[in-house]
């Protein structure tokens, strides 16, 4: 025994151990909330990281110029052939808007679950390794975010603020494994809409899975897939994907779907954090917990207003 | 000035990290490939190899934080890893030979060990799911390419920069 105690560097190495572990465990737990030297480091390395991040997207800018330019002919074939279809699209647009907007008024209807503030963001890092999905915005609670905002670019949904700290914020992207990411979508069937829970992830499939379908309705492959705004924080109507099988899942209970999602995860740089203007509810898209988080909201879309 | 420069370089790498992972996932065909850029601890290892080892292990522990920190939430995997990975490294001097082309094998050889690491810790937590063949294909492989290429590229620099630290900290002492 002395002889082992002597060993000094075997000890040190025995003691961090046992101290990285407890570190590790400590952490797991509580993931929500980042304590104040963790805000303080992440800021700091949030500002030198955004200092990095602009020359960068700059020059990813200047390729992906070069590679849209190399697509010019074909795309603009592509496009002509759609102006016409446009066009007429167009006018059917704004009849439905006008009309949309004469009997929003004659109903006295004011807010829906659509409307939200667009908060723009830029993406300044990407977790490099990267077993959780998660990038960090230049945004933060300084800027009006708040945790389980719904996030998107332009093409649809990417993920949910997951952690805040005063100037930077994370968001965990779509394709996460973790059990309590939820998000309460619709599909848009020819009828009438389809409601289910978004959860889960197929890695191999590299697709979304839409759970808990009621199984006496009609799902087809290639309907497009939205977030409803009734699991409580999102907005309405942000687009997510497109069906591209259906089975019932695994008590046959229920339908599930799998979903090929509409935007794209690689190169993100520039997102939108959607703040809604309905009032808000901690529901299936936040924590669960039910609990009406309705007199915050209140005082920030007053400040909308202004 | 160079004192400086050692540390200015691996501040640079890890910021650069987080811009180049942008870049992936990439899709090959049917295959979506990650590379992982691990530019901060491939430094490390010839810091360690070629300058000293203690001052590699600490320089470890404070990237290691700093990356728990700001991108994985998980404080104490990357700041272990890190000084491990950088011991291991210096340790080995006295069994290989000191060329360029053998250290940039033995640091890729390090850091897929630790990838691998890494994924059976995830995989342990119920962070990832991904079975272990696609992990090797989709993920292993790709990485120690990327990094390959980035080291078999910058390498030489690497070594120059600190063999001109080296001979100005002899000096210094003489």
């Amino acid at each position: 025994m002395p002889q082992f105690f002597s060993n000094k560097k075997l000890i040190l190495l025995l003691v961090s151990i046992i101290f990285l572990v407890a570190l590790i465990s400590f952490s797991l737990r509580d993931r929500q909330n980042a304590n104040l030297p963790e805000q303080f480091i992440k800021d700091t390395v949030g500002f030198a990281q955004s200092l990095v991040a602009k020359p960068a997207n700059y020059i990813t800018g200047i390729f992906n110029n070069i590679n849209s330019l190399l697509n010019t002919y074909e795309e603009n074939k592509r496009l002509k052939m759609r102006l016409e279809d446009f066009a007429v699209l167009q006018a059917e647009v704004n009849t439905l808007q006008s009309e949309n907007e004469s009997l929003k008024e004659l109903v006295k209807k004011e807010s829906s679950l659509k409307d939200f503030n667009p908060l723009k963001a830029t993406v300044i890092a990407r977790n490099p390794d990267q077993w959780e999905e998660k990038i960090i915005l230049n945004k933060g609670s300084s800027h009006g975010v708040k945790l389980n905002m719904a996030v998107m670019t332009a093409k649809g949904l990417i993920g949910k603020i997951s952690l805040v700290t005063p100037f930077t914020s994370e968001v965990e992207l779509l394709q996460t494994n973790n059990p309590n990411f939820r998000v309460s979508a619709i599909v848009q069937g020819k009828k009438k809409d389809i409601f289910g829970l978004l959860e889960g992830y197929d890695a191999e499939r590299n697709e979304l899975i839409l759970k808990r379908i009621d199984s006496s309705l009609d799902v087809n492959v290639g309907e497009q897939v939205v977030s409803s705004g009734l699991g409580g924080i999102f907005p309405k109507g942000i687009l997510i994907g497109e069906v591209t099988e259906v089975t019932t899942d695994d008590f046959g209970l229920t339908k599930m779907a799998y979903i090929k999602p509409a935007a794209d995860f690689s190169m993100l740089e520039d997102v939108i954090i959607a703040k809604r203007n309905a009032n808000e509810v901690d529901g299936s898209d936040g924590n669960g917990t039910n609990a009406d988080l309705t007199n915050e909201v209140e005082e920030s879309t007053g400040e909308g207003e202004e | 000035m160079i004192r400086f420069l050692i540390p200015f370089v691996a501040v640079v790498l890890f910021l650069l990290e987080p811009e180049f992972a942008l870049f992936s996932p990439i899709q090959w065909g049917e295959e979506i490939l990650y590379l992982v850029p691990r530019f901060v601890i491939l430094y490390l290892i010839f810091i360690s190899i070629y300058y000293s080892r203690k001052r590699a292990c600490l320089y470890g522990l404070f990237f290691g934080l700093l990356y728990d920190v700001f991108y994985i939430d998980i404080i104490g995997l990357y700041s272990f890893l890190y000084p491990l990975v950088c011991f291991v490294a210096g340790s080995s001097i006295r069994f290989i030979h000191q060329h360029l082309s053998v250290t940039t094998i033995l640091s890729i050889f390090l850091v897929g060990l630790m990838e691998i690491v890494l994924y059976y810790f995830f995989s342990f937590i119920n962070l990832t799911t991904i079975p272990l063949a696609s992990f090797l294909s989709n993920r292993l492989l790709p990485t120690i390419i990327a990094n390959l290429l980035f080291l078999s590229m910058l390498g030489w620099a690497f070594k120059y920069l600190i063999n001109a630290r080296v001979l100005q900290h002899t000096r210094d002492a003489s």
